[in-house]
């Protein structure tokens, strides 16, 4: 059905197996990687520097997409950064392209939701940019909480325990969506139980990076297992019913 | 952390829609691939595939970061080209980069027909004639004599994986000889994997390929058993009682 070329940072090692779980059969995923330790601002612009090169090892595979698929590295230097990133990746290889916080607006946007928590890998200083990201898209961010992680091999290590705890405690009733962030982060083997037992929707960042990739690829209805994001793709917002 | 039983680090050719494809088809649970590329181009040119070598490089810093237990340098043909001590020199580097024991497609495929004991073999390549003389070289250094060559004679690389599986069947099947003990498939962008235990049943021998000559010896540097059935004999092996497994990797910090 088609090919996805994803961009991971060097040290991610959860993304790659969370999309092959996910990707239905006929979908292929091709990895490149840019280089990065850390989580901070520095480590990241440097790692930009990187992804005409590698999104051009993805084209050579004539992959039909290329995702971006880190959450950081795609709204560091806020609104517009990731449509200025996906600019980048289109003109070097002439491959349709998005990015993770592309992903992720789109998905909340799809979902038809305005208020959100958000629960994250990242320390303060990335989580705060993380929610001016959100805010600065027409998202309101009631509440924002991370596990304070800086070192990604560490984020890696990270049970998806973690990320149903965090999810729990920055829940309120007034929230309509729980937003996880960071594709680094165990997210996808917890949405499905948290959508459940809190009753509303779940977006994680890997989720949203798998559902964009799918969506512009076309032809694929729903992968189930994962939240209601990817259990009904192609529905719009408002009809697909929140079971 | 993914990868608790195994980390593989696979380096393939930027071009390369096939071997990613086929390592996590048949990574059992614990085992997690995570990939790099090798810059190139799409011809396997001469220049092209000396200059893997240097390029890998690049692609095996990148995948360092991940701590792997294995990495793999998946291409044949730019692992043989400038013979065993050239593919000796690429796996020193890269575990020099890395900090890991390096498997490359050449090394393994050496090695897996050597541990099989086949002196006489037929191979199935979708090389040009230079490349393909290049191959005889690699496998004679290491005693073992091509009996027939067949090839699919395409320099493209990357439309190498257009060639379907039943197009790889009937190649071998129409090439090999009965002085051949044994058969393999080289490339690594070739889909021969799902066709290795049909084409095993129907010629009565061990065929082989890049892909699984390569996996068979990363899950054995692993020290994992991954009990592979369906992908030929050559990784059914590692299932088998008294099979080696030396799991010689440290228990890392997140165990």
């Amino acid at each position: 059905l088609g090919r996805i070329g994803l961009l991971v940072p060097s040290s991610n090692t959860t993304v790659e197996p969370e999309f092959y779980r996910a990707l239905p059969a006929g979908v292929t995923l091709h990895t490149a990687r840019l280089f990065l330790t850390q989580i901070t601002p520095d480590s990241i612009l440097r790692m930009v520097e990187d992804l005409e090169t590698q999104s051009r090892h993805l084209a050579s595979a004539d992959v039909d997409v290329i995702v971006l698929g880190a959450t950081a590295p795609s709204f560091l230097k806020g609104l517009g950064y990731d449509r200025e990133l996906i600019g980048k990746i289109e003109a070097a290889t002439g491959k349709r392209a998005t990015t993770t916080s592309t992903a992720l607006i789109e998905a909340i946007r799809h979902l038809n939701v305005s208020r959100v928590v958000l629960g994250s890998a990242y320390d303060d200083r990335v989580n705060a940019i993380a929610r001016s990201f959100l805010e600065a898209s027409g998202v309101t961010v009631l509440d924002a909480k991370g596990l304070g992680v800086v070192d990604n091999l560490v984020v890696g290590r990270l049970g998806p325990e973690t990320a149903y705890d965090l999810a729990r405690k920055v829940d309120r009733v007034d929230a309509e969506a729980i937003v996880l962030a960071c594709t680094n982060w165990k997210t996808m083997d917890v949405i499905d139980r948290l959508e459940q037992e809190l009753g509303k929707p779940v977006v994680s960042t890997t989720q949203a990076s798998i559902w964009a990739a799918l969506r512009m690829i076309g032809g694929i209805d729903g992968v189930p297992g994962y939240g209601r994001l990817l259990r009904n793709i192609m529905a719009a917002g408002k009809e697909a019913q929140f079971a | 952390m993914y990868g608790w039983r195994g980390r593989i680090g696979l380096l393939v050719p930027s071009i390369n829609t096939t071997m990613e494809t086929e390592f996590w088809r048949i990574a059992p649970q614990g085992v997690s691939v995570h990939s790099a590329r090798i810059a190139g181009g799409r011809h396997g040119t001469p220049e092209e595939l000396r200059g893997m070598e240097n390029a890998s490089k690049q692609a095996a810093k990148e995948i360092a970061m991940v701590e792997p237990d294995v990495v793999v340098y998946g291409c044949t043909s730019g692992s043989f080209f400038e013979g065993p001590a050239w593919n000796r020199k690429i796996c020193e580097q890269l575990s020099e980069i890395t900090g890991a024991p390096t498997v490359t497609t050449a090394g393994a495929m050496a090695a897996s027909l050597i541990a099989g004991g086949y002196k006489k073999v037929d191979v199935v390549t979708p090389y040009v004639d230079v490349t393909n003389e290049r191959l005889k070289q690699f496998l004679k250094a290491h005693g073992i004599e091509v009996v027939k060559l067949g090839t699919f004679d395409m320099l493209d690389m990357f439309d190498h994986a257009k060639i379907q599986p039943e197009e790889i069947y009937s190649k071998v099947k129409e090439i090999t000889t009965p002085k051949a003990e044994a058969v393999f498939v080289a490339c690594t962008q070739l889909r021969a994997l799902e066709v290795l235990d049909l084409l095993e049943r129907d010629l009565g021998k061990p065929v082989y390929s890049a892909v699984q000559a390569s996996a068979w010896q990363a899950y054995e540097a692993m020290g994992v058993d991954p009990k592979i059935m369906d992908c030929g004999g050559l990784l059914r092996r590692l299932s088998e009682p008294g099979a080696s497994k030396k799991a010689v990797k440290k228990l890392r910090r997140s165990a």
